[in-house]
């Protein structure tokens, strides 16, 4: 960008003032100088500017009070700076940037369009400057902002920036731009005030009409009447009158037009934008071709050449973004907003190294690509299917998943787009909020992900069934007892010390998350469950009693042969290992303590081992 | 530059090769210079045989000598082909660690610490006693803002966040309906993922319980295979279809509507790359053998969008990768060999 600071010096001072001048008059809000470039002949780039337009209100107290044409000045002076600190940054990227009395964040919209434009340059007959320079006519383009790019190629810029009107015409070595953000019909006499101007000094200008600010709504033109454009034909065709005291005017057709310039140089330049909050409605349609006018008197022809109206239902405009969607809202402007970096412009620095790649064409390939028969994207789809499988032997295959694989490979389209999205989203969001309300119903951990939902949900259900079990036998249990007496005293003071005689007690306390492995002979019993069945006639008592997988069975019944055996082994039936048996026989009457415990991973009820028991007693 | 194309994959003044003893696809490219010479570029390789052991190698490459040097004693094993390498990216602040970082993904993410004269083990992040979802890795990327999260995708459908300074899961999501095959980070919190359901989502770790989709692939559960976002532009991200010779450009703002296909690939496409440096620039690469360089217009004209430049490989091209140290190379991996292109 060096050249650009040379090319400025080239610039006569004088001029910067008539610039400024000439621009306050009008109250547009910004006039740029485009000078022919030194360096590179035939290309049009910045040569000097000032700036009108709106400022963001700076809260630092400025340390020295300025009028306003000299505050308009320093900003122009301090975008400039802007501008050559982001350019030598993005040169070389590893320096820091050098400070700059702004920063990109204080700038407005326009202010932005008008930095941006220090970085273009262009061709003789490129762009709306080009063509001013080529054709030697002024050039009024409104409705800046909908021109295709091929007329204005700062459309998209001039759009965020709300420039309306640019007013092109060639002056001194150059060409003079005007932009305003009103839109501003056309009006020649304009450009020849700024013109004379220029040698005249400061005037005010009084429109020849009024000038009307249109609405974007309507596309209506004001055609210039022809007779007007005819009686300044005159004037235009001779812009050099009104200059004296500058360097000499060369008409506009002077050596500079060279033709067959290649498009290389120019540099469609990249930005972004810096506002906190961005605008939902950028257009991003591709084709978006509003009407523009532009009128270029011609020197032939007195007729107006306009391009044509071009209807366009604005369709395209019309996004889809879910502006009810507060969470994706957030998440862009998170995003958008951590973005601070300036791109001036994909340079491709062409080193001393040539490129391996060779220039696109559109039959590019001389040699035709073999026919293949092998499926397209072989390496990737493997590694994206059967890689992962492979490290899974068939543990994660189902037939189910195969058959997704298989569908997606057939690609199904059976289904209508937009219901299937939406339904499947509003269903994925059910299950979501149930998940939510199981996760309320359950007491577990603080896990809130769907397996452990289920798995808490699965134990919760299966303890609570225990629990109804228990309940339920205990109650039989309490209504069988009232009705007999109890036979064995001191067999009943053998149980548990906590509860009475005739009395059942269930103490369960059901801990399932408490998993710390404690001793049996600690007091803490996990579960505590004694069944309790005095049968007077039969003299056959039976008490278990549960601690963990450690059951205390105490049994009498009256004596027959082979009993032990049959108590050993329904026991063992149960999934019970009988560790210590005491016996003894008195009266007739056998009564057994067994210790037995679990040696299967499901631990037996109670109630079970008691029926059990009971059965073989009975059996006589 | 008129050179025919006939003679651009001849010129090996400008390109360089290196062949390998196995077919190759994973390939990865230091963001770190070596500490022998701050030039050079150390790349890893990935091998792909359809077999248990597979190896990584690395070499590296001078760029001002145009050479490749190969280090036997930088290699290691690996269990079946690895489905990504990477290396720790820089990030904003430069790393103070004198050793470089390698991830690879395949049954688990492994780290691997990268030394002058050897590779060594680093981790081994595997989540399977903590949770349900613990499949092999489809992908994986390297957060560069926040460089102690890696985000992988899986064929289980989720995505899991890792923190690997604490060797821990940060969060684990179900990301899709389907298998994951690709996760790109945006941002030091929001990241996005593509799936066999053929959509792209993005997630936001601040908000969990919520993910816009921001494009689905227009003939349903067409599976969607690889997805980059635009570092030097947020707003932009590429994907590309299972079977398409496309290239989709989506804007984040603008959900469900692409902003460009790019559609020049005569098969389709296996590889995408955004210019580290330019926010405008992208490179893709297929089966047709070409690598194709695209630059994003403001304005597309009506016949749609036109690579800037272009080159042929001998044969299909599986992967692609844009030096982020060297922006002015970019990788290609085809068949068995690598190549550096200068762009």
């Amino acid at each position: 960008m060096a050249t650009g600071v040379q090319n400025q010096e080239r610039v006569p001072v004088n001029l910067k003032k008539q610039l400024v001048l000439a621009v306050r008059n009008i109250q547009w809000s910004y006039a740029i100088f485009w000078s022919i470039s030194a360096g590179q002949p035939g290309v049009l780039e910045w040569g000097d500017g000032y700036y009108n337009g709106d400022i963001k209100t700076r809260k630092t107290v400025q340390a020295v009070e300025l009028n306003a044409d000299q505050l308009g000045l320093q900003r122009s002076e301090q975008l400039r700076e802007l501008y050559e600190s982001l350019s030598a940054a993005d040169s070389s990227p590893q320096a820091r940037r050098p400070s700059a009395a702004l920063s990109p964040e204080d700038l407005t919209d326009t202010e932005w369009y008008y930095l941006v434009c220090m970085s273009f340059v262009f061709n003789i007959g490129q762009g709306l400057p080009g063509r001013t320079l080529s054709s030697g006519q002024p050039i009024w383009l409104c409705n800046a902002h909908y021109a295709e790019s091929k007329v204005f190629s700062r459309s998209l810029l001039a759009k965020s920036a709300s420039i309306q009107t640019v007013v092109c015409f060639p002056f001194s070595r150059g060409v003079i731009e005007l932009g305003v953000t009103d839109l501003v019909s056309e009006e020649l006499s304009l450009i020849q005030f700024i013109k004379t101007s220029f040698s005249d000094g400061p005037q005010t200008f009084v429109s020849n009409k009024s000038i009307p600010v249109a609405g974007r709504t309507g596309y209506k033109k004001d055609f210039s009447c022809p007779s007007l454009l005819g009686c300044e034909q005159q004037e235009m065709a001779s812009p050099n009158d009104s200059s004296d005291g500058y360097e000499p005017n060369q008409p506009a057709e002077d050596p500079f037009m060279i033709e067959g310039i290649t498009d290389g140089v120019s540099q469609v330049q990249s930005w972004q934008f810096m506002d906190e909050e961005f605008s939902n409605c950028v257009d991003h349609s591709l084709n978006s071709s509003d009407c523009i006018s532009q009128t270029v008197v011609d020197h032939g022809n007195a007729v107006p050449l306009s391009q044509g109206e071009k209807d366009n239902d604005n369709e395209l405009t019309s996004l889809n973004l879910p502006s009810d969607d507060p969470h994706y809202q957030t998440v862009l402007s998170a995003l958008l907003n951590s973005s601070h970096q300036l791109i001036l412009g994909p340079h491709f620095r062409n080193s001393n190294q040539e490129s391996s790649f060779v220039s696109w064409k559109k039959n590019g390939l001389v040699k035709s690509q073999k026919a293949r028969d092998e499926t397209p994207q072989k390496l990737l789809k493997k590694i994206l299917f059967e890689v992962p499988h492979m490290h899974d032997k068939g543990l994660l295959e189902s037939p189910e998943d195969n058959g997704a694989r298989d569908a997606a490979w057939r690609l199904e389209a059976d289904e209508i787009y937009g219901n299937h999205v939406l339904s499947e989203r509003r269903r994925r969001e059910k299950i979501n909020e149930l998940f939510m309300i199981l996760k309320s119903l359950v007491p577990s951990n603080s896990k809130a992900d769907k397996v452990s939902i289920l798995d808490d949900t699965i134990e919760y259900l299966q303890d609570l069934g225990r629990r109804v079990e228990d309940l339920e036998s205990c109650r039989e249990l309490t209504d069988l007892e009232v009705r007999t007496k109890r036979k064995r005293q001191d067999h009943v003071e053998r149980t548990s010390d906590n509860y009475d005689d005739n009395k059942i007690t269930i103490r369960k306390k059901s801990s399932p998350n408490k998993r710390k492995a404690c001793d049996i002979d600690e007091v803490e019993q996990e579960i505590d469950y004694v069944a309790f069945k005095d049968d007077s006639t039969n003299n056959v008592t039976v008490t278990v009693s549960l601690n963990k997988k450690d059951f205390l069975i105490e049994f009498s019944c009256p004596w027959r042969e082979g009993i032990l055996l049959e108590i050993v082994d329904a026991l063992s039936i149960l999934n019970l290992d009988c560790q210590s048996v005491q016996s003894s026989t008195t009266e007739g009457i056998l009564s057994l303590t067994i210790k037995s415990k679990y040696k299967g991973s499901t631990v037996a009820k109670p109630g079970t081992v008691k029926q059990a028991l009971q059965r073989v007693a009975w059996k006589c | 530059m008129e050179n025919s194309t006939q003679e651009s994959h001849l010129r090996s003044d400008n390109s360089i090769s290196y062949e390998s003893p196995y077919p190759l696809y994973a390939m990865a490219l230091s963001s770190m210079p070596s500490r022998m010479n701050l030039n050079h570029q150390r790349i890893a390789l990935g091998s792909f045989i359809e077999d248990y052991p597979n190896r990584v190698d690395i070499i590296s490459f001078d760029p001002e000598t145009l050479s490749i040097k190969t280090h036997p004693t930088l290699s290691f094993d690996h269990p079946y082909p690895p489905t990504k390498l990477m290396f720790r990216p820089n990030g904003k602040s430069p790393s103070s660690s004198s050793s470089d970082l390698l991830a690879s993904s395949g049954d688990y993410l492994r780290l691997w610490e990268v030394r002058e004269t050897s590779i060594e083990p680093f981790s081994v992040f595997n989540n399977s006693k903590t949770s349900e979802f613990c499949a092999p890795l489809t992908s994986f990327d390297w957060n560069d803002v926040e460089p102690k999260r890696i985000g992988t995708s899986s064929i289980d459908t989720t995505c899991t966040i890792w923190d690997i300074e604490k060797g821990v899961v940060e969060t684990q999501l179900i990301a899709h309906d389907k298998e994951v095959y690709d996760i790109a980070w945006g941002e030091a919190k929001v990241f996005a993922s593509v799936s066999a359901d053929g959509s792209v989502r993005i997630f936001d770790l601040r908000d969990k319980e919520h993910s816009t989709i921001i494009y689905e692939s227009p003939q349903p559960d067409t599976p969607l295979l690889r997805l980059a976002w635009n570092k030097q532009d947020l707003r932009y991200m590429a994907t590309i279809l299972m079977d398409s010779n496309k290239v989709v450009i989506l804007d984040i703002r603008s959900p469900t509507m692409p902003v460009a296909e790019l559609e020049r690939h005569r098969a389709s496409v296996n590889a995408i790359a955004w210019a580290p440096l330019s926010c405008k620039h992208i490179c893709s690469a297929g089966d047709d053998t070409q690598a194709l360089i695209w630059e994003l217009p403001t304005v597309a004209g009506p016949n749609g969008i036109d690579p800037l430049s272009m080159y042929s490989a001998g044969s299909e091209i599986n992967q692609l990768q844009w030096s982020a140290a060297q922006p002015d190379w970019i990788a290609i991996a085809f068949s068995n060999k690598m190549q550096l292109l200068k762009v």
